[in-house]
């Protein structure tokens, strides 16, 4: 009998740390994910903030500078990244299992005690600034940016800003303000920590006390808006100069959060309709028609904390656009029209569960599927649970669903591109 | 670590295929019947399996006219066999991912690969629908016809991306005779005149058991797969006629070429790029390591001389291997009011003073950490190893899998440095440049 995941992973309190290990009998290899949260003023941007303070945690502590830290993890062959993500910090790394007591110290180290040096800031500066010049010129995420500014009002954490009032915000950013919100926004807070691979709980579990035993919880509180707040849906067009295909977005709020029992039958309607190749949107804008390399069909941004959106994305050559996006809209309205069939949905509940299953085939993936589900507040059992979840779904509840939720009269089409039209 | 493996002449005897040899946790077959090679790696950490199915054509196999013809036809094996269609409700996306498989295939210079990573209980049906579709493929004009403007737009999509225009920009212009110069999605005229008749063709001369391999990674017995494997692709025929070889060889380059891409956007970028061997040859492993002090993580070289000190945001050395000389190259994105002669200037600075003063053994020794490690990591799960030994089947021996890191292992300071002083020459170099023009 195979041992569930619940009873495989671990779960240790290590000071203000929760522990999750997972040992996988793989080579060498041990997989890290985790995450503490911040809680920034969404609402001010300070997102941007936060960023800034990311880049900076790898750039020197105050016991190292950053050719000493780096060189730590690169004699070792072992990686650590730190990601601003919403409302959390999550760092990720993989090490080879000898070098754990090396990586560890240093993961607390470098979330603690960044040394922020002023050249390195302005460096740091320098690479967010080129990171947001670059998304100026590129086609999806100018369309995400967008659409997101469509549905959201700015204190929502899916809300994305403009890369230029980004970057005006950025040239006027001081390492005092950097410092400050490190002050005021990173500690122990829900900090989580994943171990896949090739480790024992008995020997991570003292490392990890003893690198997060002190750190004391920050005072920062939780500030966002956790519904949408949509303007009138319309089409908009963003010019990109010189990008001949298009990128195009088609987007509705969704009011609804991840742990609601309507989710998943939405989650399952919504792969029927666009969630992969042998999916609805596939098999006939692509594979019938041959309007489009890809389009997809997805609900975004939807967290236990937030609602999201529904939402779909294709790509058109400028010849195709038009009848790209009639055929897009067809398909969705024939979808919330008639609804799924049983057959449909035996295939894509098959589908579902399998790929999780092979999702599950990487230590990397093991480890961040554990901590989305412990960041959820669902715990490491989800892992269990989820595939008899899928199972139980019934094609009465994803057309109930789609039927409440999704409305092809409320979509936004936002196409980024160098479309024609927009030229003069 | 170099890997502990050696080389074993065990095998198991099973009906109908020949032992060949086994390294690195792999045993190797031929199927007596028609040639097919056979790869297994059995390992059973988790319940999935890696199915994969190498044929020993790329671009570099296509004359010009048929440029892209590797590509379009790869597109073209999922529109369907007389028994595996979507008119029958049986496509391969319907059949396989609706087990949950992870099912693609991609195109490269030197291979096309088709996989499905799915629950070990399935794989049955993933050798099936390969054995079939090796010779079974309709390629009909209609579907040819639906696909071209899906890869039209394919390559409309990859247009968007000045770094891969350039990068395709520096390959056609280094190159003068030898395929390598196309892009593998091929240029935009000849997908767009691709004929249903050129593709059959091409697939009737590549798409045979003597010319692929199979691979099986992940949880299986090796004794069932092996049976599977004869049960499907066991009827079929070894190749008709012998499968042609690529004779064209690039003539020896006598001067630095240099090329402009200009296109709207907002970070110019530099790419320099040297005639590098074959990836078997012995220098390749060398130039790996080279590339990875050059521009590995904060201690390299190139990170410090050009990102840490502000004028790039990204630099990328890479010394790609493969089945014939190739590129050795790097790349840098320019910071914010940087200009593209500084930074070439001391991206040359650079590699010329390693030909010069070559390099410490402690740089080589962190290069060969960093590689183990990323070879270890490269390894996490069937489909991961599955894609690593793709590329070194594609090579042309897939045992280069097994050996890599001890041959990385081998490379000395020394060898670094001849192998700087060998290829990273004037004369076989080519520059190119992204220069953003504000649309």
């Amino acid at each position: 009998m195979t041992r569930t995941f619940a009873e495989r992973v671990t779960e240790i309190e290590a000071g203000p740390c929760r522990l999750y290990v997972l040992p996988v009998p793989v080579e060498q290899v041990v997989t890290l994910r985790g995450s503490l949260r911040t809680w920034p003023d969404f609402a001010t941007g300070e997102t941007l903030v936060q960023r800034l303070t990311v880049a900076m945690l790898d750039r020197g502590t105050r016991h190292r500078d950053r050719f000493e830290l780096a060189q730590l993890l690169e004699d070792r062959g072992a990686h650590l990244s730190f990601t601003s993500k919403g409302s959390r910090i999550e760092f990720s790394g993989r090490l080879l299992r000898r070098h754990l007591a090396d990586v560890l110290p240093l993961l607390a180290e470098q979330l603690r005690e960044p040394r922020f040096d002023p050249e390195e800031f302005e460096k740091a500066r320098l690479h967010v600034q080129a990171q947001l010049q670059q998304q100026l010129e590129q086609t999806s995420t100018r369309a995400r940016i967008a659409l997101s500014q469509r549905l959201y009002p700015p204190a929502h954490p899916n809300y994305r800003r403009d890369p230029e009032a980004e970057l005006e915000r950025l040239a006027t950013l001081t390492l005092e303000e950097v410092q400050a919100y490190h002050a005021a926004h990173f500690g122990a807070n829900e900090l989580i920590l994943v171990l896949v691979g090739n480790v024992q709980p008995e020997a991570a579990e003292p490392l990890v006390r003893a690198a997060f035993a002190d750190w004391p919880a920050h005072q920062a509180t939780p500030r966002f808006a956790a519904e949408a707040a949509p303007k009138p849906p319309e089409r908009v067009l963003i010019h990109v100069p010189d990008r001949q295909n298009l990128d195009v977005l088609m987007g509705h709020a969704v009011a609804l959060q991840r742990q609601h029992p309507d989710y998943l039958p939405l989650y399952v309607g919504t792969y029927i309709l666009g969630g992969n190749f042998s999916a609805r949107l596939m098999a006939t804008v692509r594979d019938e028609q041959g309007l489009t390399y890809g389009i997809h069909a997805a609900l975004e941004g939807i967290s236990t904390e937030h609602d999201g959106h529904f939402e779909i994305e294709v790509t058109l050559s400028q010849d195709r656009l038009e009848q790209g996006l009639e055929a897009t809209l067809e398909q969705v309205q024939r979808f919330v029209d008639e609804g799924v069939t049983e057959e449909e949905l035996a295939e894509k509940k098959d589908t579902l569960t399998g790929l999780f299953q092979t999702g599950l085939s990487t230590t990397s993936g093991l480890a961040t599927a554990l901590l989305i589900n412990i960041e959820r507040g669902f715990g490491p059992g989800y892992l269990d649970r989820y595939p008899e979840e899928i199972h139980a779904v019934t094609r009465q509840q994803v057309n109930d669903a789609v039927q409440r939720y999704l409305n092809p009269e409320t979509l936004h089409t936002v196409v980024a591109g160098s479309v024609v039209e927009m030229i003069h | 670590m170099a890997v502990s493996e050696v080389f074993s002449e065990v095998g198991r005897q099973v009906e109908g295929f020949t032992f060949l040899e086994a390294a690195g946790g792999i045993e190797a077959y031929r199927l007596d019947t028609n040639g097919l090679q056979v790869l297994l790696m059995p390992q059973n950490v988790v319940p999935v399996v890696a199915f994969m199915i190498t044929y020993h054509v790329g671009s570099r196999n296509e004359p010009t006219g048929l440029t892209g013809a590797t590509h379009m036809l790869e597109h073209l094996m999922f529109k369907g066999t007389e028994r595996f269609n979507k008119a029958r409700g049986t496509s391969v996306f319907q059949v396989l991912q609706r087990v949950g498989a992870q099912v693609n295939a991609t195109t490269w210079l030197d291979r096309t690969n088709y996989y499905a990573l799915l629950p070990r209980e399935h794989l049955a049906l993933a050798v099936e629908i390969e054995a079939d579709r090796m010779r079974g493929a309709l390629i009909r004009p209609e579907d040819v016809e639906a696909e071209r403007t899906v890869i039209l737009n394919e390559m409309d999509r990859g247009e968007n991306d000045p770094l891969r225009n350039l990068y395709h920009a520096v390959w056609s212009v280094a190159f003068v005779a030898h395929p390598y110069r196309h892009p593998t999605i091929g240029w935009r005229s000849d997908v767009e005149n691709m004929t249903a008749d050129a593709l059959r063709h091409f697939y009737d001369t590549y798409y045979w058991p003597n010319n692929a391999t199979v691979s099986v990674i992940g949880d299986f017995d090796p004794e069932t797969a092996l049976a599977l494997v004869r049960e499907h692709f066991g009827p079929i025929p070894r190749a008709p006629q012998p499968i042609p070889p690529v004779w064209t060889r690039e003539p020896e380059q006598r001067g630095e070429r240099r090329v402009i891409v200009r296109q709207a956007g907002q970070l110019g970028l530099v790419m320099i790029a040297f005639k590098a061997p074959a990836g078997l040859e012995p220098d390749a492993d060398a130039l790996d390591v080279l590339a990875t002090l050059l521009s590995q993580g904060r201690n390299s070289r190139l990170y410090r001389r050009l990102t840490d000190a502000g004028l790039t945001t990204l630099v990328v050395a890479a010394n790609e291997r493969h089945h014939d000389p190739g590129l050795f190259y790097v790349v840098a994105r320019l910071a914010p009011g940087k200009s593209h002669g500084e930074v070439e200037n001391v991206l040359l600075e650079e590699l010329e003073r390693v030909a010069r003063e070559g390099v410490s053994e402690q740089e080589v020794a962190r290069a060969q950490q960093q590689l183990t490690a990323l070879e270890a990591y490269g390894r996490d799960g069937p489909f991961a190893i599955a894609a690593q030994l793709n590329e070194a089947i594609a090579l042309g021996d897939w045992k280069l899998y097994a050996t890599y890191l001890d041959r990385i292992g081998q490379v000395t300071p020394d060898d670094v440095r001849r192998v700087a002083q060998t290829y990273l020459q004037e004369a076989t170099r080519t520059v190119g440049w992204y220069v953003p023009e504000n649309g």
